[in-house]
């Protein structure tokens, strides 16, 4: 294998595992940025997108949790995935809103350490309902047949489908979400409200319905994170919790409430990552990923793209 | 608050007049320094005897629960008293543990001796993880210490897997006899036999109630009342002239120090490191302990460690309710967050108030 090749897929696989981390992040980052809530149960929502989807996609044996002493051994929908690509962002969209009205809520004018404990505790329980009915086995997500197998590209050769297609939808929502924030009147009113939510408060402008969408959409993209990560990685009821501290790390490394730092993060991330496993320090990759972060963290307190403003 | 030095027969306040009730006298009991020693004590002696009798309780898990509330005492001095929130608690916790194994399997046995290491360890590893993550505030503190907890964690599990033994834990744990001749898994000699709990409960215990004598010490000083300055308003106490960032660092390195005690204790008691005792869900459960029993308190966190480890080891026994008792226990704790901050101890507080006849 060439030098050549080798940091080509290095970077492709970086990408892909980079998306993961930017999908989670980008939807954690406009949360903290604009509505300045700090949500622990952030990695909650993935877990819940990646089971939604594993139940959609395919029927599953369980072989133990309450669903199977209840004598439903096999649950799902089987629908395909592509189904399940479609639905989990809908209804994961709607557990963000509620979270929204019901969690965030009566917690805005609570200290953050209230906020990151109320919904670390949500975790929990989020993780534990779902462990309880559907046992804490691990399953997996099979891969859609129109994304199975390999896929001929220029200078690497062959890559999985799999992996190229997870690049696409990451790219593809995280470029909407990016637009939408951006470029739109409802995202202009988003960013105002970050900047100063009284003002926009006297322009006679509500905040409070801007305010359940952002929290929808970060939780939507939660979701779709974990459904395209299922075929990939193992769903089981602690994916949630491991998800969760590495989405927090891309969040502050690109600098709180910028999409453009997320996604530069979350790439930065998953490709160190990929090419500490492929140069052999598999060991070190994860303490890399920490050690960045942290280095990261002490040089420029305010993240990669974050302005010194932001900083708390 | 004045601290009257440990004289049991000091006369009550002046304003409280003689005659008063037992409301007064318990109240005026209730301030001194010594009484919270004495009450501890009793505590510890009584605790096994109803615990074991009344609630199906062992000796193993009171003795647990004393190991885990020196941690969660230690730690409320960092979240309730400073007002900073650490998810990273489980490097201390886990990194003394895993020097106190080391230590008692290739230098020394004697438990006194392994205790110093592990706590030893904690207290160094805290004033670098400490002065790191507490350039940044608020969240980015909890953020930053996370990191470093994992990164301890993963450190562990493979590129440290020569000194922690990886995935499987340390397992070489070998704790010797307290000074030489005290084996801590064998009755008291003669007339100490019959003292309540198991030798090793007793050595906890008095370890224990050294934690909370010094908590109770530390929080009731002038250099502990900063503490509470900070938390209420950190730019005031900085007008004041304080030095903040100092106070934080040494409130970090306090909480850390009860966490290397502790830590360094569950090794002795379990003659096992388990790599769990790493990962951030060891700090999270500290946090749950914590603001549990109820935050800002001296026997708040002692309360919650105990709250969990019941759920955790005589609820998850229990029929029909045992398989969900992590859930019963989130589920609690969240209503605890929304509904009563000031947690468990909060709520006896209220009680004791109310029947004292609005005392405070």
């Amino acid at each position: 294998m060439s030098l050549l090749v080798e940091v080509v897929t290095i970077l492709l696989n970086g990408l892909q595992q980079g998306a993961i981390y930017v999908l989670l992040a980008v939807g954690l980052s406009i949360i903290l940025g604009t509505l300045k809530f700090v949500n622990f149960a952030h990695g909650a929502l993935y877990l819940v997108g990646a089971y939604l989807g594993l139940f959609i996609t395919t029927e599953v044996t369980l072989s133990n949790g309450l669903l199977a002493t209840w004598g439903y051994e096999t649950v799902g929908f089987g629908l395909g995935f592509i189904v399940a690509l479609v639905v989990v962002p809908i209804v994961v969209f709607v557990i963000g809103v509620a979270m929204e009205r019901f969690v965030a809520q009566p917690f805005y004018n609570r200290p953050d350490t209230d906020q990151i404990l109320v919904t670390f505790g949500l975790a929990v329980v989020v993780q534990e309902i779902i462990r309880t009915f559907v046992g804490g086995q691990s399953q997996s997500i099979p891969r859609p047949g129109w994304a199975s197998g390999p896929v001929a590209l220029p200078i690497v050769g062959n890559f999985p489908r799999w992996r190229l297609s997870v690049i696409v939808i990451a790219a593809v929502l995280v470029g909407l979400v990016y637009l939408l924030v951006e470029h739109t009147d409802f995202g202009l009113i988003v960013r105002a409200g970050t900047l100063d939510g009284e003002m926009v408060k006297l322009l006679g402008i509500r905040l409070s319905r801007p305010y359940l969408v952002v929290f929808g959409v970060g939780a939507a993209l939660a979701g779709v994170a974990g459904v395209v990560s299922g075929p990939l990685a193992n769903v089981n009821p602690n994916i949630g919790t491991e998800q969760l501290v590495p989405a927090f790390l891309t969040v502050v490394i690109g600098g709180v409430g910028k999409i453009e730092g997320a996604i530069v993060a979350g790439l930065l991330l998953g490709t160190v990552q990929v090419a500490l496993i492929q140069t052999g320090f598999a060991a070190w990759s994860r303490v890399g990923l920490y050690a960045l972060a942290a280095t990261v963290l002490l040089v420029r307190p305010q993240g990669l793209l974050g302005s010194e403003v932001d900083v708390a | 608050m004045s601290d009257e030095p440990s004289d049991a027969t000091a006369t009550a306040p002046a304003e409280v007049e003689r005659g008063r009730g037992f409301a007064a006298r318990w109240s005026a009991f209730r301030d001194r320094e010594f009484s919270t020693v004495v009450v501890m004590s009793l505590g510890v002696l009584v605790f096994p005897v109803v615990f074991n009798s009344l609630l199906d309780g062992y000796n193993q898990l009171a003795t647990l629960m004393l190991i885990w509330g020196i941690f969660a005492v230690g730690f409320d001095i960092l979240l309730g008293y400073t007002g900073l929130l650490s998810f990273g608690h489980a490097v201390f916790w886990g990194g003394a543990a895993y020097v106190a194994g080391i230590f008692s399997a290739s230098v020394s046995s004697d438990p006194l001796l392994v205790i110093l290491a592990g706590t030893g360890f904690a207290v160094l590893l805290s004033v670098i993880v400490g002065s790191l993550s507490l350039r940044r505030g608020g969240i980015y503190f909890a953020i930053l210490t996370l990191t470093f907890g994992q990164m301890a964690f993963y450190l562990a599990t493979s590129p440290l897997a020569f000194l922690t033994n990886g995935e499987n834990g340390f397992t070489s744990v070998d704790i010797g006899p307290l000074f030489g001749v005290l084996d801590l898994h064998q009755p008291l000699p003669g007339a100490f036999g019959m003292l309540p709990g198991n030798t090793l409960y007793l050595f906890v215990g008095v370890l224990a109630v050294a934690a909370v004598a010094a908590a109770n010490r530390i929080l009731h000083s002038p250099y502990g009342i900063v503490f509470r300055a900070i938390r209420e308003n950190e730019r005031r106490a900085e007008f004041v002239g304080l030095n903040v960032w100092r106070y934080k660092l040494m409130a970090f390195v306090i909480s850390a120090a009860f966490a290397g005690v502790a830590g360094s204790l569950f090794t002795i008691e379990g003659n096992y490191v388990p790599l769990d005792s790493l990962y951030w869900t060891t700090s999270g459960e500290v946090v749950i302990m914590t603001a549990l029993g109820g935050v800002g308190s001296l026997f708040g966190p002692l309360l919650g460690a105990g709250v969990y480890l019941y759920i955790e080891f005589i609820v998850s026994g229990m029929e029909v309710i045992g398989p969900f008792w992590h859930l019963i226990l989130g589920a609690v704790f969240v209503l605890v967050i929304v509904l009563f901050p000031a947690g468990i101890w909060g709520g006896v507080e209220a009680a004791r108030d109310a029947l004292a006849g609005g005392e405070d």
